[in-house]
């Protein structure tokens, strides 16, 4: 039994289940020719690493339909034929083989012009990771393999990986890396798994397998514990899972003060299903719906009507306000399809809105987007990193470029659409009452507002205690925003962690901020804490 | 070799489903069993093949079967596209 203490809870909860090790393996081909003698050794090594994924997918086919694809490629005829023709006639090994006739397929898929089967390329890929895995006789992590319930410890998880997570499985994470803000926390906390992140010397200490029991609102992990340390922790989860249930039973009462104050409760949501995942708790609205995934998970920067589609479901499914921050790339985030430079300082650097309006033809496609989804729902449109004055009304003066455009062609949007900003640069706290007059609202973003007034990069584990929100300046600049908004009478919310954080709520309702968006798994909780709240 | 000529109904034509579909009909097939349009020749037994093919709905095919079961698989797999590959 080994005990850790650690700082960093990504998202609060108590687990106990053996570990899940998630490491990926060298999947490099090895090149080579090989003897003629040795071809029909190596396709037989090519059949049986087929037979075996084949088996594989069969198993995960019946927990989700997209296996079912893989499997039925994975057996494929043209695949089949091509790594064999390679190994017979060309002499290859079936390592290099499969690499080269993988390549060939998905190349063809990548080329074809209809959108659905260029993402097929990406299918071929996975498949061909699998073979390789196989051939190689390695085992291939892969989320979506887990069959018990489980604690994931990895380096750090990455948006293809927790896409395959079921949650019925995975009971908790522990990453070595990442911070509270970094994506597998985000994720963790949108879908309510105990996570602490940022454990160093975590992964040495584990082998799959092992039990584990941690409370990550504590902080605590326990390594192999022993029969009394498991009970109580068990106990102890029970405890918590009673509390979460009476948490579920307030979510019938809107958010109102005890002075009165109806408080906005919304969420933040990374895609249509962290939207699924949160209307059960009976939201005020979306108040942060991150257009990033659109281009991330792509192929090509997304075509007007491919956002049209996804913004419009949004826009169906939430009742309320549903507020679409504009891209906001650069700095963390990268596309696979389009080379940025590389920057001495992205955060400082070419990002958001900065990317946006000078990729005008870009930015008008998803500002049309978002304009033609208005027609379906309460929409609102959000730049992100405004410094200055002429950065908005130049952003505006592309908004009604656009209105006029699908006026023009007759095309039907909500004529009253309200364009806000997020403040989370220096500059437009100092410039709030000047930007308060052009804005409809203000959505404080205290992620970046935080590592920009503080100067401290929150991904850097050296300086990320420093890493504060609770700061006197953060908090003074806060205030100075939500009078500054609330002297031209609009609205002022918060969509950055810190709108979940519970030691913040209560300043915040003090300071009379009238949004509170956040993850999902914080939205509970907070309601609790503004229900409590006197004034 | 025995052929037919059939029309694909299904709406967003033979994209993954459907042409998994007949993957996996074809593959239990005795026979070769391949679909020419224009100038392609696809193999009907490769899910890949078909998907890389992108055949539109409306599109005219031609099913050509060669083998021992040719007659019995021809007539079979003709059903198969016509009712539309389970869609």
């Amino acid at each position: 039994m080994e005990k850790i203490q650690v700082a960093k809870t990504a998202s609060r909860g108590i687990a106990v289940a053996p570990v899940y090790y998630f490491q990926e393996p060298d999947l490099t081909p090895e090149m080579g020719q090989i003897p003629a003698d040795e071809a029909d050794a190596q396709a037989a090594r090519f059949e049986s690493a087929q037979d075996t994924v084949i088996e594989e997918l069969s198993t995960l086919a019946e927990k989700h339909e997209i296996f079912a694809a893989h499997q039925e490629i994975a057996g494929d005829f043209m695949l089949r034929e091509g790594v064999l023709t390679k190994i017979k006639s060309e002499l290859k090994n079936a390592q290099q083989a499969l690499e080269e006739t993988i390549q060939e397929i998905s190349a063809i898929f990548a080329g074809m012009d209809d959108e659905y089967m260029k993402e097929r390329a990406a299918d071929v890929k996975d498949v061909g990771k699998r073979l390789m895995a196989a051939l190689k006789g390695v085992r291939l992590p892969d989320l979506g393999n887990m069959d018990q319930e489980s604690i994931v410890a990895a380096r750090d998880l990455y948006p293809s990986d927790t896409v395959k997570m079921n949650p019925e499985f995975v009971k908790g994470i522990l990453t070595e890396e990442g911070g509270v803000t970094s994506h597998v926390s985000i994720m963790a906390k949108s879908m309510g798994i105990p996570t602490l992140v940022g454990v160093q010397g975590i992964l040495a200490k584990l082998q799959d397998g092992v039990m584990v029991c941690m409370d990550a609102e504590k902080g605590s992990i326990v390594i192999d514990p022993d029969e009394d340390t498991r009970t109580q922790y068990l106990r102890k989860k029970e405890a918590y899972e009673k509390e979460r249930e009476m948490l579920v039973q307030l979510r019938s009462c809107p958010a109102v003060t005890r002075a009165g104050k109806r408080i906005s409760l919304c969420a933040n949501v990374g895609n249509l299903e962290d939207i699924h995942h949160a209307l059960p708790m009976n939201i005020d609205g979306v108040g942060l719906f991150r257009s990033e995934f659109l281009y991330m998970e792509n192929s090509h920067f997304p075509t007007e009507e491919e956002q049209f589609q996804v913004y419009r479901q949004a826009a169906e499914l939430v009742p309320q306000e549903l507020t679409i921050r504009t891209l906001d790339i650069g700095g963390d985030k990268e596309l696979p399809y389009f080379e940025f430079e590389k920057e001495e300082n992205p955060f400082l650097g070419w990002r958001a809105i900065r990317i946006s309006l000078e990729m005008k033809k870009m930015f008008k496609e998803q500002l049309r987007a978002i304009l033609r989804a208005s027609a379906f729902g309460h929409v609102r449109i959000m730049f992100p990193m405004i410094i200055s004055m002429e950065e908005l009304q130049e952003a505006k003066a592309l908004v009604e470029e656009c209105r006029k455009e699908l006026c023009a062609e007759g095309i039907a949007f909500d004529e009253k659409i309200e364009v806000g900003m997020m403040i989370e640069t220096p500059a437009s706290v100092l410039l709030a009452e000047e930007f308060a007059k052009e804005a409809d609202f203000f959505s404080i973003g205290t992620n970046d507002l935080t590592q920009y007034l503080l100067a401290v990069d929150r991904g850097n584990k050296k300086v990320a205690d420093r890493y504060d929100f609770m700061h006197p300046a953060v908090l003074k600049a806060i205030g100075h925003v939500i009078n500054a908004g609330h002297k031209e009478q609009i609205k002022v919310g918060m969509c950055g962690e810190m709108a979940g954080s519970p030691a913040a709520v209560p300043i915040l309702l003090d300071m009379g901020l009238d949004e509170f968006s956040m993850s999902g798994g914080s939205i509970d909780y907070v309601r609790k804490l503004v229900l409590e709240f006197e004034n | 070799m025995v052929s037919r000529k059939i029309t694909v109904s299904n709406q967003s034509g033979l994209h993954a489903r459907p042409a998994g579909v007949l993957a996996q009909a074809a593959g239990k097939c005795k026979s070769d069993v391949i679909i020419k349009v224009g100038e392609k020749t696809i193999q009907a037994k490769s899910i890949l093949n078909i998907m890389a093919a992108a055949i539109k709905c409306g599109t005219e095919i031609e099913l050509c079967c060669n083998g021992e079961t040719e007659e019995e698989d021809l007539n079979k797999i003709a059903e198969l596209i016509e009712s539309g590959l389970g869609e």
